[in-house]
């Protein structure tokens, strides 16, 4: 009973999934279901996701999370990222987007177990950050600029686990005034006060321990439907919808964590998607992503 | 405790930078005034608070229209843009692009500078007008 009272769920972790999600923030949001803390009611976490994007961008994106477990039930999680783009149009770094989330954990019952989690993003930039006074792509921004609100749930059934959540744009920030028309590269669309439709996920996780039970593996698919195509603001102030924006995107990912004592524990995730959208104005282009991250409990 | 969140804050500080790459060079743009036609030329009046003096000369070098800054020193603000607009205020314009007072701008040959008969540099970011001119 104590290990399942304390087998709290973080809900934001570092994982590196391929669509880009450092920034979008959905893919870590749904993961984080599944990341006990054992029996400690703090966890301070630093990590780090290089990423490869299109054309020839290159990403490093750290962050750090704190997560509280207040009651048997409830946690809180917050984190801050940080990204760093570099590619033909320069290099471009700046603090991302902060996170707070709060996860409720049923009881679990003959190997069931529900969770729900609710959650907000709050962006430090308007994604219109530029380089020598030119406006770059939003693949070079370290946030997308929106006030986002998280919901989601999770099923765990013995070493399985099936979450989905959704991301809301519910304030859209976003004051990106890159055109395409203007630029030098053909490479990005116009994201001219780009306004962004939701996310949503959906995640199957298969867990596994070795025999020391050091280490952990966590193979998994995520789902991510954007929920509608993205828009944009011509010359002319006129907004119009991005062409095939909308669609699905199905990252492969692979997790694995070492666990040095109860309250130390590194992770090391790859991740690469096998289908997405014709067209990513938003910037979550990567085609393949490292993650590795670094876990105190105290 | 207090090395990781040091460590993390010194990473971030040390990754907060810009730097130009190969589509973000400088360029030094020019107009071949022996062949190019004066269209119109216009002085801007500033908006309350944003202080600083410039004109605008609008010419046709016989492939497009071009705009061009002159004598341009209003002050700097986030997110500047130069608009040719209908009015005196930003609202129904056409974007020409990000305020550098060396830039020659391209005119769309689908405008008419008789309807799109001012120029205004205009904050988008912050929907603040900082200045006006109606070129003649």
């Amino acid at each position: 009973m104590k290990k399942i009272v304390l087998s709290f769920t973080l809900l934001i972790t570092s994982y590196s999934f391929s669509q880009g999600c450092s920034d979008a923030g959905i893919c870590s949001v749904g993961n984080g279901f599944s990341n006990p803390i054992d029996s400690l009611k703090n966890q301070l976490e630093i990590g780090n996701v290089f990423g490869k994007g299109v054309e020839d961008v290159v990403y490093i994106s750290p962050y750090i999370s704190y997560t509280r477990v207040f009651t048997n039930h409830f946690s809180l999680t917050t984190k801050v990222t940080f990204s760093q783009a570099s590619g033909s149009f320069g290099t471009r770094g700046n603090i991302g987007d902060a996170f707070l989330i709060g996860n409720y954990k049923f009881t679990e019952k003959n190997n069931k177990q529900w969770s729900a989690l609710l959650g907000i993003k709050i962006p430090f930039t308007g994604s219109n950050d530029k380089i020598n006074n030119f406006s770059i792509p939003l693949d070079y921004q370290s946030s997308l600029g929106t006030y986002d609100l998280f919901l989601g749930a999770d099923f765990k059934y013995k070493k399985w686990n099936f979450n989905s959540a959704i991301q809301i744009p519910v304030i859209n920030a976003n004051g990106n005034s890159y055109f395409d028309e203007f630029s030098a590269s053909n490479d990005f669309p116009t994201t001219n006060l780009f306004e962004r439709k939701s996310d949503a996920l959906f995640r199957s996780m298969y867990t596994f321990q070795s025999k020391s039970k050091k280490f952990t593996y966590k193979p998994n698919l995520l789902f991510i439907y954007h929920l509608g195509n993205d828009t944009f603001e011509d010359t002319f102030g006129v907004r119009k919808e991005i062409p095939n924006s909308e669609g699905l995107t199905i990252n492969a990912n692979y997790i694995t964590n070492y666990k040095f004592n109860d309250k130390n524990s590194i992770e090391v995730s790859l991740a690469f998607p096998i289908l997405y959208r014709a067209i990513r104005p938003d910037g979550l282009t990567r085609s393949l992503t490292l993650g590795i991250n670094y876990r105190y409990n105290f | 405790m207090k090395k990781l969140v040091y460590f993390s804050l010194l990473l971030f500080s040390f990754l907060s930078c810009e730097k130009e790459g190969e589509f973000t060079k400088t360029t030094t743009q020019t107009i071949d005034l022996s062949s190019a036609v004066l269209l119109k030329t216009g002085v801007f009046t500033t908006t309350s608070g944003i202080s600083g003096s410039g004109s605008v000369k609008i010419y046709d070098d016989n492939t497009q229209r071009k705009l061009v800054l002159e004598n341009y020193t209003i002050e700097n603000g986030p997110d500047l843009k130069v608009y040719l607009s209908t009015t005196d205020a930003p609202t129904t314009f056409v974007n020409l692009g990000n305020l550098n007072p060396s830039t020659i701008y391209n005119i769309p040959s689908s405008v008419d500078l008789n309807v799109y008969k001012y120029v205004l540099i205009h904050c988008q970011q912050y929907n603040h007008l900082f200045a006006i001119a109606l070129p003649n």
